[in-house]
């Protein structure tokens, strides 16, 4: 038994899965966006030294780094809008789920590079009569931020695999658009064949694009945290 | 808003056979993904170019796509070309085991990379084979070293579990998935197993902690 292989009904489709990735995109996007300053301000509560600050943000980045993302993306699709009685779309509910998910590694990787700064940093800083504040937003988080970029990206890459998990509630994703097209067409071993390079090509670029820069820090003499 | 557990401890056997799903994929993808990633992690060290570049393809294949879209292809795709079809439980677990074996391969090898030249020099010179050299003298202490990246890979098999209720096998989401729509109880059902995930997960977090720390303190 040979089987026919036959491209051309998937790529008739190519608007619908254009668009995929273009969602795709947009999801891993917002997420990243607000993934990140959720992060801050989660690690700046972390480390701080009040317990009503450090608790709270301790509780959700543990919570959010040891359950699975599927079981959070249903818990904010399937119950949270009947707890706070408000519709949620499948973006919103993917949005508001990766963009917490994130924030919660990221907080991690903002503890680890602002604890990496050498105390003699702070003591120049107060020194020169810089107030707490004024230390980490300009002497402390910029040097800690360079560190920290090759995590950074690692974890983006994670994140847009990740996003994949959107098509279970019907987010019209790459991966949503992979299914449709393939009941539409009868050839589901083109299509998912063809999403799996399309994926491959955008993140093994992006993986590419990060072992880049992490070799340029690496070269400049700066170290890096993970 | 009034929470009702009852809903959900009724259906307790529903949720037991989830666990026991969960269990089943989490056993099989660790050791499938765990051994297979040994092999290819020896391949990616490997100087032999038949070894070197297809673990090597192996590894960025299935680092870089989804690992969702790997159970999806494994199910709705390859069965096309195959004489037989193939289960959710078979699909879900290739697709994790291979992934995770590409992930773990790279942790074998960053492990063996990590071990110092003279002891391979050492082993060589009281005259064991490479193999010898690898098994007795280089992966035993690799090994200790990469135990926290390993359980960091347990953990990370564990959750991606959930994803075989994409294609409807057994396990504890899909359960739940179940029983809040049996009972139109979504905010109990799908918070009992959160609840559950986290129970089982968070012992294996602090472990990983613990083991990163006591390494950090011998190194």
């Amino acid at each position: 038994m040979t089987y026919r292989w036959d491209f051309t009904p998937v790529f008739a489709n190519w608007t619908l899965l254009a668009e995929g990735l273009l969602n795709t995109l947009k999801v891993t996007g917002t997420a990243l966006s607000c993934g990140l300053v959720l992060g801050l301000v989660l690690a700046l509560m972390r480390l701080s030294w009040h317990r009503l600050a450090s608790w709270p943000a301790g509780f959700v980045i543990e919570l959010f780094r040891t359950t699975p993302p599927l079981v959070q993306l249903f818990w904010c699709f399937f119950a949270l809008p009947l707890l706070v009685g408000i519709e949620m779309t499948p973006f919103m509910a993917a949005a508001v789920t990766f963009s917490i998910q994130s924030a919660a590694f990221f907080a991690e990787v903002f503890r680890a590079g602002i604890q990496s700064v050498e105390r003699g940093q702070w003591d120049g800083a107060r020194a020169i009569g810089m107030t707490q504040a004024q230390a980490m937003r300009r002497i402390v988080l910029p040097q800690a931020v360079k560190r920290m970029i090759p995590a950074f990206m690692e974890r983006a890459i994670e994140l847009m695999k990740t996003t994949t998990l959107v098509a279970t509630i019907s987010y019209a994703d790459l991966l949503f658009a992979a299914n449709e097209v393939s009941q539409k067409t009868f050839r589901p071993l083109e299509t998912y064949t063809v999403v799996a390079l399309v994926y491959f090509a955008v993140i093994f670029l992006a993986s590419l694009l990060a072992r880049r820069l992490e070799l340029r820090l690496a070269r400049s003499g700066e170290s890096t945290v993970h | 808003m009034r929470w009702d557990f009852a809903s959900v401890f009724a259906n307790t056997d529903a949720l037991l056979a989830g666990a026991a799903g969960t269990l089943r994929i989490f056993a099989i993808c660790l050791v499938l993904g765990l051994s297979l990633g040994l092999v290819v992690g020896l391949g990616r060290y490997a100087r032999n170019p038949w070894l070197y570049w297809p673990s090597s393809a192996f590894v960025e294949f299935f680092r870089n796509t989804p690992v969702l879209v790997q159970i999806l292809w494994f199910y709705f795709a390859l069965p096309i070309l195959l004489p037989f079809s193939i289960s959710p439980l078979a699909a879900a677990s290739l697709g994790i085991s291979l992934n995770s074996a590409a992930f773990s391969a790279e942790i074998y090898r960053g492990g063996i990379q990590s071990i110092d030249r003279g002891q391979w020099d050492g082993a060589r010179a009281i005259g064991m084979s490479w193999a010898q050299a690898m098994r007795r003298i280089i992966l035993p202490q690799a090994l200790k070293r990469m135990t926290p990246a390993l359980t960091n890979r347990a953990i990370e098999i564990f959750k991606m579990s959930t994803l075989a209720s994409t294609v409807a096998y057994v396990e504890l989401l899909q359960q739940g998935k179940l029983i809040a729509s049996l009972n139109f109880n979504p905010i109990e059902a799908y918070t009992a197993v959160a609840v559950i995930f986290f129970v089982f997960l968070w012992p294996l977090v602090q472990f990983t902690y613990l083991l990163e720390r006591r390494l950090r303190r011998d190194e």
